[in-house]
């Protein structure tokens, strides 16, 4: 938690305004025990942003990711994920080496460059039928394994759930990515695809979670409580690389910790 | 994707056998193993079976009541609340927590037809109990992994949680009840009211 100091003092400027949830009284050992498990000192904060981000969602993105999976037919979707996924492969590379990981930074390697290639630009992932399959990986987890910690839990409208630690390893991961720098620099036509890639981003993410996320707000009795409990529980798998598929590729993890999503 | 789940399949088969034999070493483990290999197929045998889904669901229902330690589950996710609840509260908690963990589960698995499930690493974790890696396959889906926590009550093998990519199903949803409690000054009536709404619905919704 130390190391987050300065991120929170950030922080705290616009949080100040929304005030935090009051820390129960060491009279009560486990309701304290509880809330420095549960890690939400902002949860006044976090309520309000998820209800900004489910408005947002319920009127804009998950009606646009409905639309988006009726307009284009299955395999073209696959497609896209696969080329989206390829174009993420250096920021994942790059957290590989940096965590030291090398037998999966020869993975993601092999991945990008099968793929890339015989995978007509990423469009089908034939390194997974090359015994290499699919890994995620980013700065967030990249900074836990170097020991930081991950500060208060956040709910960001669009991002969805997060924290100091993932937001900064989201940020950094943005600016890795030689991509980020190709669109910068490139021409209108480059721009554009840029706006492409990123729109296509959110819709494959929210498409692949439409199941998944209807059946949380159907059955939770708190969907709010249940996402913060799958987010935080599914970061610890991905930061120890407890397998399972990598989760969609939304920012810092809009559904990661919740099932990933089944392709249809 | 049909070649995917295919090549899954093949590899996920002469896995699960190979398991089978070593797994001897260690009896706790294989006998985890076996429970939910007998439990996860007569669950698949129901699930595909050629009937009308709510005939479907109850036979499904009739398994989980078996297999899972539904007392130590509801008693888990209740948690530090157990304590503060009234006799009555805590019978009629349990009452409700029976309902929407049978009701939930029975609605989820009733719709996967066509699933297959195979046995996949296993693993002892704790002193008391084992993890048991399934890999579930279902038509046109990628495949995807589940572990059952299997612990022994009565000396009976029972599963006590199912865990999907690190995600504990009785962590997130002690969260969830505590939550609601929480948010209600404490009151556990405040949740059983809430369990009670959300049953109704669910009854709504399997009647259609």
């Amino acid at each position: 938690m130390r190391s987050l100091r300065r991120p929170l003092l950030v922080l705290a400027g616009f949080l100040a305004l929304a005030g935090c949830a009051t820390r129960p009284p060491a009279s009560e050992p486990e309701a304290l025990a509880e809330y420095e498990q549960t890690n939400d000192p902002l949860e006044p904060f976090n309520r309000t942003m998820y209800a900004v981000h489910d408005g947002i969602d319920t009127v804009l993105l998950r009606p646009a990711a409905q639309v988006y999976r009726f307009i284009i037919p299955q395999p073209v979707r696959g497609g896209i994920r696969n080329v989206l996924a390829n174009l993420r492969s250096p920021v994942i590379l790059l957290n590989d080496g940096l965590q030291g990981e090398t037998q999966r930074f020869g993975t993601t390697l092999g991945r990008f460059l099968l793929n890339t290639t015989l995978g007509v630009g990423g469009i089908f992932d034939v390194a997974k039928d090359f015994g290499l399959p699919a890994h995620g990986e980013d700065f967030g987890q990249t900074l836990a394994v170097w020991g930081v910690g991950e500060g208060p839990y956040l709910f960001l409208p669009v991002l969805g759930p997060s924290n100091p630690r993932d937001l900064a390893g989201f940020g950094v991961d943005i600016a890795a990515n030689p991509t980020t720098w190709v669109i910068a620099n490139g021409n209108d036509t480059v721009q554009t695809l840029g706006y492409v890639q990123t729109g296509l981003t959110v819709l494959d993410a929210r498409e692949g979670l439409i199941e998944t996320l209807d059946s949380v707000k159907e059955t939770s009795l708190d969907p709010y409580a249940t996402l913060r409990s799958a987010y935080r529980q599914r970061r610890q798998n991905d930061i120890r690389n407890g397998g399972g598929q990598p989760s969609p590729a939304l920012g810092t993890g809009l559904g990661a910790g919740v099932q990933a999503p089944a392709r249809n | 994707m049909h070649r995917r789940s295919l090549l899954a399949s093949a590899l996920a088969t002469p896995f699960a056998i190979a398991l089978a034999l070593p797994a001897r070493a260690e009896m706790d483990i294989s006998r985890a193993a076996s429970f939910i290999e007998s439990t996860g197929q007569e669950l698949v045998g129901v699930i595909n079976a050629n009937q009308p889904i709510a005939a479907r669901r109850q036979r499904v229902a009739a398994v989980l009541r078996r297999a899972v330690d539904v007392d130590g589950v509801g008693r888990f996710i209740l948690g530090r609340w157990w304590r503060t609840a009234t006799p009555a509260e805590q019978q009629e908690y349990m009452k409700l927590f029976e309902e929407t963990l049978i009701r939930n589960l029975s609605a989820r698995f009733g719709e996967y037809e066509g699933v297959r499930f195979s046995l996949g690493r296993s693993q002892q974790r704790t002193e008391d109990d084992a993890l048991v890696n399934t890999i579930i396959e279902r038509p046109n889906s990628a495949a995807f992994s589940l572990d059952w926590r299997v612990g022994e009550v009565n000396g009976q093998p029972r599963v006590v949680d199912v865990i999907a990519e690190g995600t504990s199903l009785r962590l997130t949803q002690r969260s969830e009840y505590s939550a609601v409690i929480s948010r209600n000054g404490g009151q556990i009536s405040a949740l059983l009211e809430a369990m009670r709404n959300q049953i109704a619905a669910l009854a709504a919704r399997e009647g259609r």
